[in-house]
C-alpha cells in the first residue's frame, strides 16, 4: 500500500510548508518507502508529528479518493506526474523520490482494468478499516459526515461490515479467532517479511518478547495458508517448534523450508557455490544441528557426514569449516576428546578468514584445556588474544561467551572475587548489537551461565534473598521450556540442596536428589551419597562414591573426583580410620594443585588438618591450617569459613593442652585466642542458620569459659547449647568425628 | 464439484409444495436456462422472490457458483505474489449466514443441506460440514453428491465408524468407496462383489472402482483385464482412464497406450485424464519434455489434480531437473499430505543428489503412509545401507520380503548384505529363499540375478563340504551366460575333491541330466538339504 506515501509526496510538493517541518518530513520519506506497511492510523500519526497541516491534507486526499468514485483515484494518478516533471523540484527524475514516483506510476499504468478496480477497492478497504474501528477517544470528524455517503455509494463494503457483526456471534471459534488477531488475514509481502524478521530476531535475542509459541504457530499457519510458497515462514515455524521441543514438527518444517528454498531457487541448475547445491549442503548441516539439539547424536553424526561429503564434492570450504566446528561440538557432546579436531578447525578457520569460527574453536579449546588442567596463564592468554579479535570484528556474541567463560574459569579456580567481577562486567556491558525492537540481546546462553554463577556465589555467602531474586529473574528470562532453562534449574536445585544440608534438614534435601539426577546424573549421584552420609548410611554412601569415582575418572571430571575423594575421607573418619583417610586426602590435594583448583585444594587442606588433629599432632595441624585459612577467608563460602574457624579453635585448644572435663594446665593466652576464633565461627554459622555446628561451638565455648573461670559466660553458652540441643532433638554426634 | 443434481427429482408430496412449485415454475424455468448458460448472477436475480424449495436451492446454488467463478477469475489478475492465495469466494459468508438461519429453523431440504455443507467445507469448518452432510444424507439418501462430499471429509476408519448413516442400499456404495480411499482394499473388493451379486453386475461404475482397487494393491493383471472389459462396455468413457494408462505404463505396453491416447484425444482432448494419458504415453516413449508439458496442461485444467503433480515430478526426475521435481512433489503434497508417491519421489530425488540420510525422512514418511509397501522398505534399506547402518538395513529388507516384495529385490539385497558382513549361513539362506521366490512367481524378471545366487550357493556348499548340493548349483550356474565359467570351474573342483575322497558320483549326475526344467529341481532339493 504505497498510495499513502504517494499522496504524502504529492501534498508535500503541492503545498507550502515551513522549513523545519519539511526537514522532518524529508526524514520520514525513507523509512516509509523502505519500511513495512503501516496502518492508516499509524501513518497519519507519524505524519502529524512532523507536520499537522500535511497530515490533514493527506487525509483529505485519501478521503476524497476512498469515498468518491474510481475516477477520483484515476484523476489523482493522472495529475501526479505534473509536480515532478519540473526541473527545479527537489524530486528530480533520478533522485530517490523521483525514481520511486516513476516506479509507482509505471506500475499503475501497467495494471489492467480489473486490477485498477481492485486497487481502488483495496484502497477503500484500507481507508475504511481505519475508521471502522476508530481509536478510543478520538473519533475522527470525517466519519460522522460520511456514513450517509457510505451507504449509498459503496454498498458492498457496508454490507460486508454489517454481515460481519451479524456473523460473529454464531461463528465457529477458529474463524472468530482469525478475525480478532491483531494482524488478521492477509498480510502484504512487506508486512509478512517484517513480521517474520521481527519474530526471528526476538526468538534469538529475547524469547519472552516474541509471540507465545501457540500464537506464533497460528500466525504462521495463517500466512502459509495464504501463500504456501513463502519459504521463510517455514523456517520460522522450525524455530518455533524447536522452542517447544517438538522434534516432529521442527524436522518437518526444516525440510520443507529447504525444499522451498531449493525451488525458489537462485536460478536453478548450477550445483556450484551459488544455486541450490549450496542450500542442499546447508540443509544437511541444519538437519545435523537439529538432531544434535535434540540429543540424537548418531543421527546428527550421519547427517553431518552427509553434509561434509557434499561440501567436499563441491569444494565449499566455508561450509566444510562449519561442518568441522559442528563435528568437534558433537564429539564433545558425546563426551569424547576432540582437542585435535578443534585445533584443526581453528587452523583451517584462520586460513579461510572466518574469525567467528576460529575464535569459537579457541573458546572450545580453552574450555577443554581448563577441564584437563592446562596451565592457567596460557588459557587466559588465549582468551585475551581472542578477545582482541572479537573487539576488532565486533563479534558481540563471542565477547559475551568469552566473559562467561572467564567467569566460569575463575570460579573453577576458586577465585570468587574475580569471578564475581567478570560476571558483573558482562551483565553491565552494553551490547554492541544495535538495539532492535526495544530488545537488548540478553537471553543467550552466556547470560544464563553468568547469572547462575552469580546466584551460586551469593548462595555461598548466605545471601539467600539475593539468590531468590536472581533465580526469579532467570525464570522470567528463560522460561522452563526454553533451551537454556536446564542451567538455572540445576543451579537452583543445587542451592536449595546445599541450604537444606547446611541447616540439617536432610529429609528436605533428599527429594531434591531425584530432580538433580534428572538434570545431571553425576551430580545427582554425588548428592545422593552426601545425603546418605549425613543420615549415617555409610555403607551405601561408600558404594555410590566408589562407583562415582570410577565413572568420573573415566570422563576426566577432575573436580568431581576430588570432591568424591573428600567425601570418602569423611566416611573414613566416621569409622575412626584417620590414618586410612590420609593417603586419599593427599592424593586429592595433589590433583587439586595440579589442576589449579584452589578452592578444592584449600578444602582438602582443611580435611588434612582435621585428620592430623585427630591423629594427635595439633601443632602440625595448626601449621597446615594457617596455610589454607587465608584463601578460605578470601574466597570460600561462609560455611567453609565457619568450619575453618571452628577447626582452628579446636587446634588451638589442643595445642593449649586443653582437655575436656579436666582443667589441666592450659595455656590461657592460647585459650583466649581460641575463644575469639570460636566467636568468629559462631558468627559465620548463625549467618547460615546452621544449628548443629552452632551447638558444637557453644559447647566448646562453655568449656573454654569455664576453664578460664568465666562462670557467667560459661553458663550463658551452656544455656545456648541446651536450647539448641532441645530444638534439634537428634543427639549430637561426637564432636571428634567431623570437621 | 458435484454436478448440478437436476430438477427432475420428485418433489415432496403435499399441495402446499405443489402450489408453490406451480407459482414459481416460470421463474424457475427461466432461471434454470440462465443457470445452464452459466449466467449465475442473472439466474439468482430472477429467483429472488421465489418461495418453493427448488427455486430456493437454485437461487442459493447460483449465488455460490457465481462466487466460485469470480474467485477463479480473480486468481488470474492478482496484484502481488502474496495475494495469490488470498482470493476467496466472497459469497460464502453471506450464504452461510442465510443458510444457518434456515438450518436452525429446520427449513432446509436435502439439496440445500448439501449446499450448506459445501459452504461450510469451503469455509474450513470440517466438523460442522460433516454434521450437515450427514443430516443432508438422511434427508435425501439418494443424492450421491452429498455422499461424495462426505467421503472427502472422512480421514480415518474410526471416524467412518462413528458416523450414523441411513440404512440404504447406496450406503454400500459409499462404504466401498471409503474403503478404497482408506486403502482397505480387501474390504472394498468384498463390498463391490456383494453389490455385483445384488444386481449391479452391469454397472460400469463398479467395474471401474474394482479396477482402481486392484490398481491400488498393484494387482496389475487383474486391473488391466477389468479396464479392458470396461472399455468394451463403455468405449467413450474418460473417467479413470488415467489410472488405466498408469497400468499400461507400468507394464510398458506401448501400442495399447498409444491406442488409448489417440482414442481419448478424439473423444475430448481438454480433459485432465486425457492429458495425463498423453503424458504417460510420451513418458513411455522417453520424450520427457513433452510429457511434462502435458502434465502441466492437465494442471492448468485442474490445479488440484494430484496425480498430475506427482507424475510431473517423475518426468522432471527423468530429465534430471531435480529442483523442478522437488517443486512438483511439494505441490502434490500440498494438495494431499497423504500422497505417498510424492513423498517417495522426494526421497528418490534426494537419493539422486546423494543425500542418503536426508532422504530417509521422506522414505519414512512414505513408509508411514503405506506400511505394507515393499518399495518404500527397500528404499529405506538401501539408504541405511549407504549410511552403513547394516542392522537397520537388514530389518528393512527382511520386512520388505515379509510384506510381499513386488520387485523381488529385497532378498537379493539382504543376501548381499549378509555376504558383505561374512554371515555366510544367513546369506545362503537368503539366496535360497530368493531363488525359490523367483521361480515360484513363474515369469522371468529382467533384473533377476539367479546366477549370482547360484554361484554363491555353490561356493557355500562347497566350503561346507556338501558336494552334492554344490555340484547341483554349479550345474545350474552353467545355464546362465555370466556364470558359466565359474560353474564349470566349480564342477571341476568338486570332482577333484571327490576323486580324492573316492566317492562315486556318477549316479548323482544321471537324474539331473534327464530333467531339464530347472525350476522344479532347485527348490525341493534346497528345501530338504538346507535347514539352518
Amino acid at each position: 500500500m504505497c498510495s499513502h506515501a504517494v499522496a504524502l509526496l504529492y501534498e508535500m510538493t503541492a503545498s507550502k510548508i515551513t522549513l523545519p517541518e519539511r526537514r522532518r518530513l524529508n526524514k520520514l520519506i525513507l523509512p516509509l518507502q523502505q519500511g513495512p506497511d503501516l496502518t492508516l492510523g499509524q501513518f497519519l500519526k507519524t505524519v502529524e508529528e512532523c507536520c499537522p497541516q500535511t497530515a490533514y491534507a493527506v487525509k483529505l486526499r485519501l478521503h476524497e479518493m476512498a469515498d468518491g468514485e474510481l475516477k477520483d483515484m484515476e484523476y489523482f494518478f493522472s495529475t501526479l506526474p505534473t509536480p515532478f516533471t519540473a526541473f527545479d523540484t527537489e524530486a528530480y527524475k533520478t533522485s530517490v523520490v523521483g525514481l520511486f514516483m516513476r516506479h509507482m506510476l509505471l506500475a499503475y499504468n501497467k495494471l489492467s482494468f480489473s486490477q485498477v478496480y481492485k486497487l481502488y477497492k483495496s484502497l477503500q478497504h484500507y481507508y475504511h478499516s481505519h475508521y471502522a474501528k476508530p481509536m478510543d477517544g478520538q473519533v475522527p470528524a470525517l466519519v460522522a459526515d460520511d456514513s450517509e455517503m457510505d451507504l449509498t455509494s459503496i454498498e458492498d463494503t457496508v454490507g460486508d461490515r454489517v454481515d460481519k457483526e451479524e456473523l460473529d456471534t454464531p461463528l465457529h471459534e477458529s474463524e472468530l479467532r482469525s478475525d480478532n488477531t491483531p494482524s488478521r488475514g492477509p498480510l502484504s509481502q512487506k508486512q509478512a517479511e517484517y513480521f517474520l524478521a521481527r519474530q526471528a530476531y526476538l526468538l534469538k535475542n529475547d524469547e519472552n518478547k516474541a509471540l507465545k509459541p501457540a500464537a506464533l504457530q497460528e500466525e504462521l499457519n495463517n500466512m502459509l495458508k495464504f501463500n504456501p510458497d513463502f519459504a521463510e515462514a517455514h523456517y520460522l515455524n522450525y524455530l518455533n517448534s524447536m522452542r517447544v521441543q517438538d522434534i516432529f514438527l521442527s524436522a518437518h518444517s526444516l525440510l520443507h523450508y529447504f525444499d522451498r528454498l531449493i525451488l525458489s531457487g537462485n536460478d536453478g541448475k548450477s550445483n556450484g557455490d551459488e544455486g541450490y547445491g549450496r542450500s542442499l549442503r546447508y540443509a544437511a548441516l541444519n538437519l545435523a544441528s537439529l538432531h544434535c539439539r535434540f540429543g540424537h547424536y548418531q543421527q546428527a553424526d550421519l547427517a553431518l557426514q552427509e553434509a561434509i561429503r557434499i561440501a567436499q564434492e563441491s569444494n565449499d570450504h566455508v561450509c566444510l569449516q562449519h561442518c568441522l566446528s559442528w563435528l568437534y561440538t558433537l564429539e564433545q557432546m558425546k563426551g569424547s576428546d576432540s582437542t585435535v579436531l578443534t585445533e584443526d578447525s581453528v587452523k583451517m578457520a584462520a586460513h579461510f578468514c572466518l574469525p567467528y569460527l576460529a575464535s569459537l574453536g579457541i573458546q572450545s579449546l580453552v574450555q577443554q584445556g581448563a577441564t584437563q588442567g592446562k596451565t592457567a596463564h596460557k588459557l587466559m592468554d588465549a582468551l585475551k588474544d581472542t578477545d582482541i579479535l572479537h573487539w576488532k570484528h565486533s563479534l558481540s556474541e563471542l565477547i559475551e561467551i568469552s566473559l562467561a567463560q572467564t567467569t566460569s574459569i575463575w570460579r573453577m579456580y576458586g577465585k570468587s572475587t574475580m569471578s564475581l567481577q567478570q560476571a558483573q562486567l558482562l551483565l553491565n556491558m552494553s551490547s554492541l548489537e544495535p538495539v532492535n525492537f526495544g530488545v537488548q540481546q540478553n537471553n543467550t546462553e552466556a547470560f544464563a551461565v553468568v547469572l547462575c554463577h552469580l546466584a551460586e556465589l551469593h548462595a555461598e555467602q548466605g545471601l539467600y534473598g539475593a539468590v531468590s531474586e536472581i533465580i526469579q529473574h532467570l525464570k522470567e528470562q528463560f522460561p522452563p521450556h526454553t533451551q537454556h532453562a536446564k542451567l538455572w534449574m540445576l543451579c537452583d536445585l543445587k542451592i536449595q540442596f546445599e541450604r537444606h544440608m547446611n541447616e540439617g534438614k536432610y529429609h528436605l534435601a533428599e527429594p531434591l536428589v531425584t530432580a538433580i539426577t534428572a538434570l545431571n546424573q553425576l551430580e545427582g549421584l554425588y548428592r545422593k551419597a552426601q545425603v546418605l552420609k549425613a543420615v549415617n548410611r555409610s555403607t551405601e554412601a561408600y558404594h555410590i562414591l566408589q562407583q562415582l569415582q570410577a565413572r568420573c575418572e573415566k570422563t576426566k571430571c577432575t573436580e568431581m573426583v576430588i570432591r568424591v575423594m573428600l567425601s570418602t575421607a569423611e566416611l573414613h573418619w566416621e569409622s575412626s580410620g584417620f590414618s586410612t583417610a590420609l593417603p586419599v586426602l593427599l592424593q586429592a590435594l595433589a590433583l587439586a594443585r595440579q589442576h589449579h583448583l584452589q578452592s578444592l585444594a584449600s578444602e582438602t587442606i582443611l580435611h588434612l588438618a582435621f585428620t592430623q588433629l585427630m591423629l594427635g599432632v595439633p601443632e602440625q595441624a595448626l601449621n597446615v591450617l594457617h596455610e589454607a585459612v587465608e584463601p578460605i577467608l578470601a574466597h570460600r563460602a561462609v560455611m567453609d569459613k565457619g568450619c575453618a574457624m571452628l577447626l582452628a579453635a579446636r587446634c588451638q585448644m589442643a595445642v593449649a593442652g586443653f582437655k575436656p572435663n579436666r582443667q589441666g594446665q592450659a595455656d590461657l593466652r592460647l585459650a583466649a585466642s581460641a575463644l575469639d576464633t570460636l566467636n568468629e565461627a559462631a558468627a559465620y554459622f548463625s549467618q547460615l542458620n546452621c544449628k548443629e555446628r552452632l551447638r558444637d561451638v557453644h559447647y566448646l565455648q562453655a568449656q573454654l569459659h569455664r576453664s578460664l573461670g568465666q562462670i557467667l559466660e560459661s553458663n550463658k553458652s551452656a544455656m545456648l547449647f541446651r536450647l539448641l540441643d532441645q530444638e534439634l532433638q537428634s543427639p549430637a554426634p561426637p564432636v571428634s568425628m567431623r570437621l | 464439484m458435484a454436478m448440478f443434481p437436476g430438477l427432475n427429482v420428485p418433489a415432496n408430496s403435499g399441495s402446499d409444495h405443489e402450489m408453490e412449485d406451480a407459482q414459481d415454475l416460470d421463474a424457475l424455468t427461466l432461471a434454470k436456462s440462465y443457470f445452464d448458460l452459466k449466467e449465475y448472477d442473472r439466474a439468482a436475480y430472477f429467483l429472488k422472490g421465489c418461495r418453493s424449495q427448488k427455486a430456493y436451492f437454485l437461487y442459493m446454488y447460483s449465488r455460490y457458483l457465481s462466487g466460485e467463478k469470480k474467485k477463479d477469475d480473480e486468481t488470474v489478475d492478482s496484484l502481488g505474489p502474496l495475494e495469490k492465495g488470498q482470493v476467496r469466494n466472497e459469497a460464502l459468508r453471506e450464504l452461510r449466514v442465510e443458510l444457518s438461519k434456515k438450518h436452525t429453523a429446520g427449513e432446509l431440504d436435502g439439496f440445500t443441506l448439501y449446499l450448506y455443507g459445501v459452504v461450510l467445507r469451503k469455509l474450513d469448518l470440517p466438523k460442522e460440514a460433516v454434521d450437515v452432510f450427514v443430516e443432508g444424507i438422511h434427508a435425501l439418501p439418494l443424492h450421491w453428491g452429498a455422499w461424495l462430499e462426505l467421503s472427502n471429509l472422512v480421514t480415518n476408519i474410526e471416524m467412518l465408524k462413528s458416523l450414523s448413516l441411513p440404512d440404504c442400499w447406496i450406503k454400500d456404495f459409499f462404504m466401498a468407496h471409503m474403503y478404497t480411499e482408506l486403502q482397505m482394499i480387501k474390504e472394498a473388493l468384498q463390498k463391490y462383489q456383494n453389490l455385483i451379486e445384488a444386481g449391479f453386475s452391469k454397472s460400469t461404475y463398479i467395474i471401474s472402482q474394482i479396477a482402481v482397487a486392484y490398481h491400488n494393491i498393484r494387482d496389475i493383471d487383474q486391473a488391466l483385464a477389468l479396464f479392458n472389459e470396461l472399455r468394451e462396455q463403455d468405449p467413450y468413457r474418460i473417467d479413470n482412464m488415467d489410472t488405466f494408462s498408469n497400468l499400461l505404463y507400468v507394464k510398458s505396453m506401448k501400442p495399447e497406450l498409444s491406442y488409448l491416447a489417440h482414442n481419448l484425444v478424439e473423444i475430448d482432448k481438454y480433459r485432465v485424464e486425457t492429458c495425463c494419458v498423453i503424458g504417460n504415453y510420451y513418458s513411455l516413449r522417453s520424450q520427457h519434455e513433452k510429457a511434462a508439458l502435458y502434465f502441466q496442461r492437465a494442471l492448468k485444467l485442474n490445479p488440484r489434480c494430484l496425480g498430475a503433480w506427482t507424475l510431473m515430478g517423475h518426468e522432471y526426475m527423468e530429465m534430471k531437473n531435480t529442483s523442478a521435481a522437488i517443486q512438483a512433489y511439494r505441490h502434490a503434497i500440498e494438495v494431499n499430505k497423504r500422497d505417498y508417491r510424492a513423498w517417495y519421489g522426494l526421497g528418490q530425488t534426494y537419493e539422486i543428489l546423494k543425500m542418503p540420510f536426508y532422504c530417509l525422512y521422506y522414505y519414512r514418511k512414505a513408509h508411514q503412509l503405506r506400511p505394507n509397501d515393499s518399495r518404500m522398505l527397500v528404499a529405506l534399506g538401501e539408504s541405511y545401507e549407504k549410511l552403513s547402518q547394516q542392522a537397520e538395513a537388514k530389518k528393512c529388507y527382511w520386512r520388505a520380503y515379509s510384506v510381499g516384495d513386488v520387485e523381488k529385490m529385497a532378498l537379493l539385497k539382504l543376501a548381499k548384505l549378509h555376504e558383505q558382513l561374512n554371515e555366510s549361513d544367513d546369506a545362503a539362506q537368503c539366496y535360497m529363499l530368493y531363488i525359490q521366490d523367483i521361480f515360484s512367481c513363474g515369469e522371468q524378471l529382467e533384473h533377476a540375478e539367479v546366477s549370482t545366487a547360484l554361484r554363491y550357493l555353490g561356493q557355500y556348499y562347497f566350503k561346507n563340504k556338501l558336494y552334492d548340493e554344490a555340484s547341483l548349483c554349479a550345474q545350474r550356474c552353467c545355464d546362465y551366460n555370466d556364470a558359466r565359467e565359474e560353474g564349470k570351474a566349480l564342477l571341476r573342483q568338486i570332482s577333484q575333491v571327490r576323486d580324492q575322497i573316492e566317492t562315486p558320483s556318477a549316479d548323482l549326475f544321471a537324474p539331473l541330466s534327464n530333467n531339464n526344467t530347472p525350476v522344479r529341481r532347485v527348490s525341493p532339493l534346497n528345501l530338504i538339504s538346507f535347514t539352518p
